[in-house]
Parts: structure tokens; sequence; C-alpha cells
């Protein structure tokens, strides 16, 4: 049944798009987007089903591919990820419905979104190594042509586009070489063969292979220093589409990591995995340090996910390095944290995505500074936000919190061990996450504090009014999973369990206690979010209660205190900038940021200043230091060789004839 | 060598109010202090009565910095057209129950500045006053001793 399903859900997608391109303006929306939940919703039933039974879903072709067929194979662990993006995809496409501009109902866009929600879902089930590169170009290409959809429009977009392009091309072909090295050593590209042969494979095969994989892999997922695209590409993509990208598509980069590393290459050396592990901590720490200092809400959200993307690297790598020095139980747990951190961070970020593109629509502007009272003006959004960002910042009864925790457990629970690299490895990752978690807090202090709350700081911002039902509704599911998810996490915790076992080797006996409390097997340390939740309830009814009965006079109600000041504008208010100033002043020597005063004096004297002119900017580090000297010289380069071909038609005759000598002499 | 605390004269009990506030500050005064108009002078007094010389903390007074956290005004100066209102506001932001002091001539009846073009009136004119302090500026000890009526020490 669940093959019929794989072979629904890809016909109902790609009917979707082919509606989207033919169908009439008037009902183009409507009908595509009910088809896509259609197939969202037929892929979730099918990764429910893989999931609940273990029965892997099976399509087999020769008709579609040339050369190899297109061949799937759904297994749990892929299951997850079809599930993870199936919820995603249903909530964007009923947000879709009600989200007009950047160019979404045009006959290409309406074409192009249904197709990539449909290769997310088909993705985890690719089983041989052609088939996974054309969904996965499929996949980066429609995204990419998304991102570009306004083009026309502003010219930013574009700038983004070629960002993005160069960024998922690059990491397509170090995919391609990668991939292709392991099908050509191991004699046949499906992946179940792979596995098979994988551990007699020359070892600089499996290393140049597992690096390849990381680089491209975590080119798409937004892992430092391949990250550039996320923080360029997100503010400028409509507002679903930046949803799936954040909440869906740098998953299956994750997966990706897993799959090599841990499903095809079956596990490696303990280097494999502190580098995992320390391109992990490095994105958690830079993403949430950036995110804490940006004052663009979706470039905010964009560095939180390279932040969490780390996270989830950091439990990956912790993972591989526990099996691979013998700790098995850690290694699952650390996996299933990682994996329980992919769902969840699905959940809340396209919850923050969603609500922050509603934001958008209603102000006309994502910039945190012109934003303001708007929990006032859109209730609901404002809490579906705030939902999201409380489980960000990992607070608990909220999702965020199961995950780290449990990936804070894995790793305090490594320090014991004797093996000097964990022993080194590990303090430095708890570290990572609680400083990462600070800075997280920090952050959506700062975006819900500063565009939530206070007075507006624009006209738009005044006038903002909430946004119809149906992209609530499609931001509002997702927040109420990060609170359904936060209180009753055994809902997921065993499929994950059971998707984590079976893409790794190490087959061991549950480790993970069940029902009401996730627990660690063999190690102390448990957790009852129900029971916290139940906690929370009792303290904040207690406290309301005494409250009430201890109050002596009634409650007065005056204006918030302003230093008596006549006038209290938005301009005297905290910016986003002014609040992240004091972290960018302690962590100068990372972000570096850029400070230009002009200063103009009066004619007259130069002690009178006619004009003061402040300008501060943070670019990203790397980009500045390391991918634009790149581009730089790259053109160079290509300006340099551009003398080469000059015109002349005795050249070109003369390189065919020295490139048939060096043939002959090479091949002869 | 070092500078003593003067010996101060016990506290004057005032008014049956002001015992009444006293009892129900229990050695603790909180005042955010709202310069008026003030040529400044009694800031001067205020300042001194903070210094090792007098030493008012040790008679639990404070000046705070929010009149949030205050259980009352010192209010110095006569009341300006442009402070009144900031006055009201500072006055409206005390929780309840709450005291204002007058401190120095101008604060009680505008003193120099009487019908001065730029002067409201007397802070008694603006917000309700529980105590007044007489003086030109008033002494250190004069303020201490009325205060501590207040505080209850």
């Amino acid at each position: 049944m669940t093959s019929d399903l794989l072979v629904v859900t890809a016909v109902v997608g790609l009917s979707a798009s082919a509606v989207g391109a033919t169908a009439p303006l008037r009902i183009r929306t409507h009908i595509s987007v009910a088809l896509t939940i259609a197939a969202c919703a037929s892929g979730f039933v099918m990764a429910a089903e893989v999931l609940h039974t273990g029965d892997v879903a099976v399509v087999h072709t020769t008709a579609l591919l040339p050369l190899s067929g297109l061949s799937m194979v759904l297994d749990r662990f892929g299951a997850l990820f079809v599930a993870v993006s199936a919820v995603v995809g249903i909530c964007a496409m009923l947000f879709r419905l009600g989200y007009h501009g950047h160019g979404l109902s045009s006959r290409s866009a309406s074409c192009i979104l249904p197709l990539f929600v449909t290769t997310l879902l088909l993705v985890p089930a690719a089983s041989n190594v052609t088939t996974f590169l054309f969904l996965w170009e499929l996949m980066a290409v429609s995204s990419l042509l998304l991102v570009l959809a306004d083009h026309r429009r502003r010219s930013e977009v574009a700038s983004a586009g070629q960002w993005y392009a160069v960024m998922t091309q690059f990491g397509a072909a170090a995919l391609l070489v990668g991939l292709v090295l392991l099908a050509t050593h191991a004699g046949s590209q499906s992946f179940a063969a792979i596995a098979a042969g994988s551990a007699h494979l020359p070892t600089w095969v499996r290393d140049s292979a597992f690096v390849l994989a990381v680089v491209g892999f975590g080119s798409k997922a937004g892992m430092v220093p391949l990250h550039v695209w996320l923080p360029r590409a997100h503010p400028e993509a409509p507002g679903p589409v930046s949803a799936l990208m954040s909440a869906a598509m740098v998953n299956l980069g994750i997966y990706g990591i897993v799959r090599v590393g841990d499903g095809l290459l079956g596990g490696g050396p303990a280097w494999w995995w502190l580098l995992v592990m320390a391109l992990g901590a490095l994105s958690a720490l830079f993403g949430s340090l950036h995110s804490a200092t940006s004052s663009d809400l979706k470039r905010l959200l964009a560095y939180s996910t390279t932040d969490n993307v780390g996270l989830m690297l950091l439990g990956v790598g912790a993972s591989g390095l526990f099996a691979s020095t013998g700790h098995r139980t850690l290694a699952l747990v650390a996996l299933v944290a990682a994996l329980l951190h992919v769902v969840f961070h699905a959940v809340f970020k396209g919850s923050l995505f969603l609500s922050a593109s509603s934001l958008q629509q209603a102000t006309g502007t994502t910039d945190l500074d012109r934003m303001g009272g708007l929990l006032r003006r859109m209730p609901m959004t404002g809490t579906i936000f705030l939902a999201g960002g409380l489980a960000m910042a990992a607070m608990p009864v909220l999702c965020g919190f199961v995950s780290e925790w449990l990936l804070l457990q894995a790793m305090l629970h490594g320090l014991p061990s004797s093996d000097p690299a964990i022993a080194v490895a590990m303090p430095i990752g708890v570290g990572a996450l609680a400083l990462t978690g600070g800075l997280t807090a920090l952050t959506i202090v700062k975006a819900a504090g500063i565009g939530l709350l206070g007075q507006p700081r624009s006209n738009a911002a005044a006038e903002a009014n909430e946004v119809g039902p149906s992209m609530r509704l499609g931001a509002g599911t997702l927040a109420t999973l990060c609170l359904v998810f936060g209180v009753a996490p055994f809902l997921v915790v065993p499929s994950v369990v059971d998707a984590a076992r079976s893409v790794s080797r190490t087959r061991i006996s549950d480790p993970l206690v069940g029902g009401w409390q996730v627990g660690l097997a063999g190690v102390h340390g448990a957790l009852a979010p129900g029971l916290l939740a139940l906690a929370l309830l009792i303290a904040v009814t207690l406290v309301a209660g005494a409250r009430r009965v201890l109050q002596h006079a009634p409650a007065r109600h005056t204006r918030a205190w302003g230093c008596g000041r006549e006038l209290q504008t938005a301009t005297m208010e905290y910016t986003a900038t002014s609040f992240g100033e004091p972290l960018t002043r302690v962590f100068e020597d990372v972000l570096r940021p850029a400070h230009d005063l002009d200063v103009s004096h009066a004619a007259e004297s130069q002690y009178f200043v006619e004009a003061a002119r402040f300008h501060t900017s943070l670019d990203d580090a790397f980009e500045r230091h390391a991918y634009r000297p790149a581009s730089v010289g790259l053109g160079r380069w290509g300006a340099l060789a551009r003398r080469v071909p000059n015109g002349s038609i005795h050249r070109y005759l003369a390189f065919g004839l020295v490139a048939l000598i060096v043939v002959l002499v090479v091949a002869g | 060598m070092w500078a003593r605390p003067v010996v101060l004269p016990p506290a004057d009990p005032g008014s049956p109010e002001i015992r009444e506030a006293a009892l129900r500050n229990r050695g603790s005064l909180q005042l955010r202090h709202v310069d008026a108009g003030s040529c400044n002078g009694c800031e001067l007094e205020i300042a001194s009565i903070f210094s090792p010389v007098y030493d008012a903390e040790r008679f639990g007074m404070r000046l705070e910095a929010s009149p949030r956290h205050a259980d009352g005004l010192l209010v110095t100066g006569p009341v300006t057209r442009n402070m009144a209102d900031p006055l009201r506001k500072t006055f409206e932001a005390v929780p309840r129950p709450r005291v204002v002091v007058a401190l120095g001539d101008c604060a009680r009846n505008c003193g120099v500045f009487r019908e001065a073009y730029g002067v409201e009136g007397a802070v008694a004119d603006v917000v309700p006053v529980d105590l007044e302090i007489p003086g030109c500026p008033p002494d250190p000890q004069t303020i201490i001793t009325a205060l501590r009526g207040l505080a209850g020490t």
C-alpha cells in the first residue's frame, strides 16, 4: 500500500504543478494548492504507515530516467523527513492561499511551487545515485526559481538568486563527485549495494566521499562557512517558500549527511565526526550571534536556521563519535536528539517564518526597526510568532526544550568517557549549546520586544491589519504543534527512535524510556514535559490566586513611566540595532561591524555642526573575508583566460592540433 | 582623620499625618527627587545630606532613580511651567500610599520667584504636599531632622 501511496504522491504533486501551469488565473491558485495539499496528505499517510509498520515503500521503473531507471525505497529514516516535509507543506500551502504579492500567482510560480513541495516529499525516498541527484537538482532548481519569483520588481532578488544558485550548484557538484566516487568503487549505484559493500572500499574513497557529502549537504543545510546564501535568499523569497526552505529543505542536508555517513558508509573514524561537530558548533555560535545582532526579521530567522542546523550537526557528530568509540547507547541517544531537533525545528521555524511573512504582508517590511506595536494590531499572528519564538529559545513546555535537553544530556553523559576525542569534544559542544541557547533567548526577546511590543515605528505598522484566516490557520497549526509536541513528546519520540535505529547499524534495545517521560535508559536523567506543564499551570494558578487573596486595594492602572516626558514617541524607543549593540561590541572581533560617521560643519565655524549622519552595518565576516576575495580572484582569472581565445582562427587551429597530439601521446 | 557623621538632634515628630507615615515607612524612606525649577541651592544641600559627614542613609533614606520604586517625592524649586506636567506625571507614577516633601522656600511659596512669568506656582498648587522644610536653602541638619520624622527613625 505504501508503494502505491508513493506513486500517488508523485502523480498528484506533478498534476498540481501541471494545473498551476495551465489553468486560468482565477482558479489556478486554489486548484494547485488543493492538489499540493492532497499530495502532502498522501505523503504524510505513507510516511506514517512506513514509520508505524516498518514496511518500506518500493517503486522501481526503468521508463522515466534513461540508463539507470527511477528507483525509490522509503525506509523509516526517510519517512521521518517525508512526514516533516508533508506537515510543513500542508501548512505552507494553507498559508499560501491568503498570501499575495511576491509574484507567486504568476503561471511559472504556480507551476514550480507544487513541484518544489513534491520534490521535498520524494528526495528522502530516492534509493540510487541517479534518482537522488535528479530529484536533488529538481529541488534545488525549483527553489531557486521560487526565490527569483519577484525579480521583476526588486533588484536585490537577482543578487540573492545569484548567491543561492552558486552555493547550491557548488554543493550539488560536491555531491555528484562524492556519490559517483562511491558508486564506481562499489560497482553499483543502488544505495543498498553501496551500503553493503562500503566496508571494503579503500579508505581514501570513504574519506573523500564523506567530506564531499558534508560539503554538499552542508551547503544545502546552511552550515557555516557555506551558509552565505541563507541570509540573502530568505528575506527575498516569498513567505511560504522561505518557510518551506527553512523548515523542510535544510532538513534534507542533515538527512544526506546521516544517510551517507551512517547509512551508506556505516559510520567512520572519529575525525569525520569531530569535523561534523566542529562545523556544527561553529554554525551554532556564528548563526546565533548574527541572529542576535540582525535587525531584519527574516535575515534574523535565516541566521537562526544556521544556528539550529549547527545544533543538529552537533548531535549527528556526537552520535558518530560515540559510535566510533563504542558508546552505542549514547550514539543512538545523540542521533535521536538531532533528529528530534530536525522535527521540532521544522515545526517552530515554520510557524516563525509563516508568521513573519504575515507581519511582512501587513506592514510591507521585514525591518524590525519599522515594526512595533504589532501584538495589539495583530494579536493572533503575534501570539503565533511568540509561541514559535519561545520554542526556538528552548523554553520548557514548548518543543525546542525537549530536543535541546536531550542533546545536552547525550553530550553530558559522554563526559566521563576516557576517550580523549570525546573528553575534548563534548565540553566544547556543551559550551557551544549553552552559549547558543542564551543568544537565541536574546534574539527572540529582541524580535518580539522590538517588533511586537512598544509603539508603532512607522505608519504602515500603525495601520497594520490582521491577516486572513487561511494564513492564520497555516501558521497557527504549526504553533499549536510546538505546544503539543512540547507537552507530549511521546507522540513523536518513538517514531524518531525507530527512524534513528533504521539508519544506524547499532541495533540495541530502546534507549529512551517511553510513556509520559523522555528519559535515557542505562544513564540517569529523565524529563516529563507533561508533568512540567502541569506544574507550570498549578504554579501560575497559585500565584494568580495568591495575588487575588493577598491584594489590599484594587489594582491601579496608570500610564507607563516615561520619565515624565510630555511626548512619548517611537523614536525614543529601543531599536533592534541598539538592542543588539552591546552584543556587537562584546563580539567586535568576530562580527567586525563597519561604522561610518559623517559630520558636516557650518561654513562659519567648525565648532558648529550642521548635520551628522551615522551609518552602521554588520556584514557576514565569511562573506567579506572569504567569498568576496574569492569572487574577485575568479573574476581576474576569467579576464586572463579571456585573452587566450582572441578570435584568431590560426590560434584555434593550433589549439586543435596541440589537443590532438596530447590525446595521442596520453592514449598511446 | 576621617570625617565622622555629625551628631544630630532627635527627629522632628511633626503632625499626626507625618507620624502615621512614619509608622508605615518603618525606618525606610525611598524618595524620588524632582527639580521643578530650583536654583540648585537645595540640590547642593540634598547632595550633602548623603555625604559621609551627615550620612542620611544611616536613617534609612535613599534617593531612587524611578518613582515606581519610591515612597514619595522630594520636590525642590518653584514649579515652572515646563515642569508642572512632568511633576504631575511623576506624582501619578508613585505607588500609593505616597508622600510629597516640598524642600526649600521656593517649593513652599515660590520664594524670590513669586509671580515670575515662567512660574506656575508653589509645589502645593500642583500636587498635595505632606511635609514642608523651610530654608533658602535649608541646612542639612534641618533636612535630615524633618525627613527622620517621615522615616520613623
